[in-house]
């Protein structure tokens, strides 16, 4: 039987080497063609997401909320003073919720009266974080929406405050998230109040910096970092958060959404901002069919702006 | 398989394979998104290697590439190359598990260290040669440095708690053949 055996070893042998080394080809080769033709692969790596994550989320949930609950409990040791906190934090934001109407109620009139066209609503789907990257060197979250829920890649994720990434990879039930901390995400932003265009360009660390800003000096810690909506990618105007200067003297972005603990996103759908394809009747040679009809479409617009208003 | 008959080696294929996954899991579950400052240990690399160096037949090729194609897939990394990288050095331990048999652990340690330099190294050179983004150089460093570190510790309890032990010299398989 020995005997059997080490015969079998010498032709196994090299065998088993050639059938590594296809092994490794096949890997390399999977590699290669992700270099070349990424998205399909990364359709492929949403797939097997889409199968394997939600498959075991029956597992991972448990010992997710028992660490968390582990964590609630140690916070019931200073339980008081964060009562004390809140309570003085809601007064606070009682006097800011009642300026808050009474802005919002002027602003609807100012509109009113310049009969300004405010963009639809935007509306979102909600989903649960089901896992994270898992790995140190990527910042990203898997969701439990996907295609069937209508999801689109390159759609804005959002917490109750502020924005916290996009959608980059989508599978049929789950959808991934690429947060803005992410070395790989970049964010057209707005700084207001100074209306400086900027990019917030994710490096892997908790409060992102702020590149290709025109004029640094306009800029001050404290100022508000929206998404700008540039290249239409994203809605403009969702709220990313405050510039912070730090040692270094580099503009960075603390975030307005609460990294610590992401739960619940919204997703927003956007339907993308259209495209003028007209070539402007004025400019290019008349014809008769791009003859504009001024009077009723004047009409339309008026009466479409006291719909938006009302 | 000559040496893969015995229903023992298959089941701790088995249980290679059930580590991995509870390894790969265990990263996933989504505690802190804040990005971290320093880089854990990739235990799923140091329970690799050690099960490699001690007992081959318990990894064989095929169950590491495609363990850690799954890792590669889930964790957002560039598909395959870490896979066919960790194929490679598990391969290099394999071949040198007959002679780190009766060497002193310190040694087991040095060649667990170059192997794992060796395919971190050429991972990077890969990556940038093909232009692909990287992680910053520190965190990479970290991480190695923090796999060596848990390194022991897996191994120990590789060896206490799963009983995956060195053969030793004269160790008669279930054929009465040495190994």
């Amino acid at each position: 039987m020995a005997k059997d055996r080490s015969q079998a070893d010498d032709f196994l042998g090299p065998l088993k080497r050639l059938l590594v080394g296809v092994l490794v080809l096949c890997l390399i080769g999977l590699f290669l063609v992700w270099r070349i033709d990424s998205p399909r692969v990364e359709r492929f790596r949403a797939a097997v997401v889409d199968r394997v994550v939600p498959n075991v989320d029956w597992a991972m949930a448990p010992v997710t909320a028992t660490v968390n609950l582990v964590r609630d409990f140690q916070s019931y040791q200073r339980i008081v003073q964060q009562n004390q906190d809140l309570r003085n934090e809601l007064q606070k934001m009682k006097a800011w919720k009642e300026a808050a109407l009474q802005l919002e109620q002027e602003n609807a009139r100012l509109l009113d009266l310049n009969k300004v066209r405010l963009d639809p609503r935007l509306t979102f789907v909600t989903g649960v974080v089901l896992a994270d990257s898992g790995s140190p060197f990527r910042q990203s979250v898997l969701l439990n929406v996907g295609a069937r829920d209508g999801i689109v890649d390159g759609w804005a994720t959002m917490d109750g405050i502020g924005l916290v990434g996009r959608i980059s990879g989508v599978g049929r039930d789950t959808s991934r998230v690429i947060l803005l901390t992410d070395p790989a995400s970049r964010i057209p932003a707005t700084i207001q109040p100074s209306g400086q265009t900027a990019i917030v360009q994710g490096d892997n660390t908790a409060a992102p910096p702020i590149s290709f800003l025109e004029d640094p000096d306009l800029v001050r810690p404290g100022d508000r970092v929206v998404s700008s909506g540039d290249g239409g990618v994203f809605p403009a105007g969702l709220l990313i958060g405050q510039v912070a200067a730090d040692p270094g003297g580099r503009l960075r972005v603390v975030l307005a959404a609460d990294y610590e603990r992401l739960e619940f996103l919204r997703v927003l759908r956007n339907p993308g901002t259209e495209v003028i394809r007209d070539p402007g009747a004025l400019v290019a040679p008349a014809s008769e069919r791009s003859a504009p009809a001024p009077l009723p479409e004047d009409g339309d617009i008026l009466s479409e702006t006291e719909d938006g208003n009302g | 398989m000559a040496e893969g008959s015995t229903p023992r080696v298959w089941g701790m294929r088995l249980l290679y394979v059930v580590l991995a996954l509870i390894l790969i899991f265990g990263k996933l579950i989504p505690l802190d998104f804040r990005p971290q400052v320093w880089a854990g240990p990739d235990l799923l690399v140091a329970l690799t290697f050690a099960w490699a160096l001690r007992r081959p037949e318990f990894v064989p090729a095929l169950s590491v590439g495609l363990i850690v194609l799954l890792a590669d897939l889930l964790f957002l990394r560039p598909p395959g190359l870490w896979a066919a990288l960790m194929v490679i050095g598990t391969q290099a331990l394999k071949n040198r598990a007959r002679n780190l048999r009766d060497q002193p652990f310190m040694m087991e340690w040095l060649a667990v260290a170059g192997i794992f330099l060796a395919i971190s190294l050429g991972n990077r050179l890969v990556l940038a040669v093909l232009m692909v983004p990287q992680a910053p150089l520190g965190l990479t460093v970290i991480h190695v440095v923090m796999t060596l570190i848990c390194y022991p510790v897996v191994v120990m309890i590789s060896q206490w708690v799963f009983g995956v032990r060195k053969a030793a010299p004269g160790d008669l398989d279930r054929l009465g053949q040495r190994i």
